[in-house]
């Protein structure tokens, strides 16, 4: 949780922009976290806890590793 | 980044704390004392009015401006770490005080570095939220 240098990165913009450019708040409703949560997580300021990033990854409705990348 | 409910809220918090406080000190530090008289416990009582009178008034407007209030995690997680940042401050304020207490005749340094203290915590206390919260958590 929290930020972690920013090894995490996410491809949550191009998947957003896939559902028909589903917008941040959307997601946020959708996930149960705030706009500026979304917008910090996409930016790769936040870290989110493991449950919240599952919940992204099932309204993607694809696998975590497909939404979350953890780089060296 | 638009703000959320609780960054306007921790703004207020901390633009009304440095207002209020920072009148009440200007008012009665420069004069000194060896106790507390009734004209601090006046001036006292009218920052702690219009504290409370200040975040009514201003968290009414921003819950009319925003209706989103809801919280999450990451607002949890910063919320718990500026918290501890405001516990530093404040246990060695309390350190000081009591050192204050023990060093000087009268309670008006013991109670005024007590204050300070409390008021500064609250200001680290909000304003790292605040770094935070610009900060992405």
């Amino acid at each position: 949780m929290g930020k972690r240098g920013g090894m995490i990165t996410n491809d949550i913009r191009t998947l957003r922009a896939a559902r028909g450019e589903m917008t941040q708040q959307e997601l946020a409703d959708r996930v149960g976290v705030t706009r500026q949560t979304v917008n910090a997580i996409e930016g790769n300021k936040y870290s989110p806890s493991l449950e919240v990033a599952f919940r992204i990854a099932r309204v993607f409705e694809v696998p975590l590793e497909q939404v979350f990348q953890y780089g060296e | 980044m638009r703000m959320s409910f609780q960054e306007k809220s921790h703004w207020l918090v901390f633009l009304s704390l440095l207002a209020v406080f920072g009148y009440y000190f200007s008012r009665v530090l420069p004069a000194g004392s060896i106790n507390v008289e009734p004209e601090h416990l006046g001036a006292f009582t009218f920052a702690v009015v219009a504290l409370v009178i200040t975040q009514i008034v201003g968290h009414t407007v921003i819950a009319f401006v925003d209706r989103r209030s809801d919280t999450d995690e990451r607002d949890r997680l910063i919320a718990l770490r500026g918290t501890r940042n405001g516990g530093y401050v404040l246990s060695t304020g309390v350190f000081l005080a009591l050192s204050a207490a023990v060093v000087t005749d009268g309670n008006f340094l013991f109670t005024h570095v007590l204050l300070g203290a409390w008021v500064l915590a609250q200001l680290v206390e909000t304003g790292s939220q605040l770094l935070l919260y610009r900060r992405g958590g």
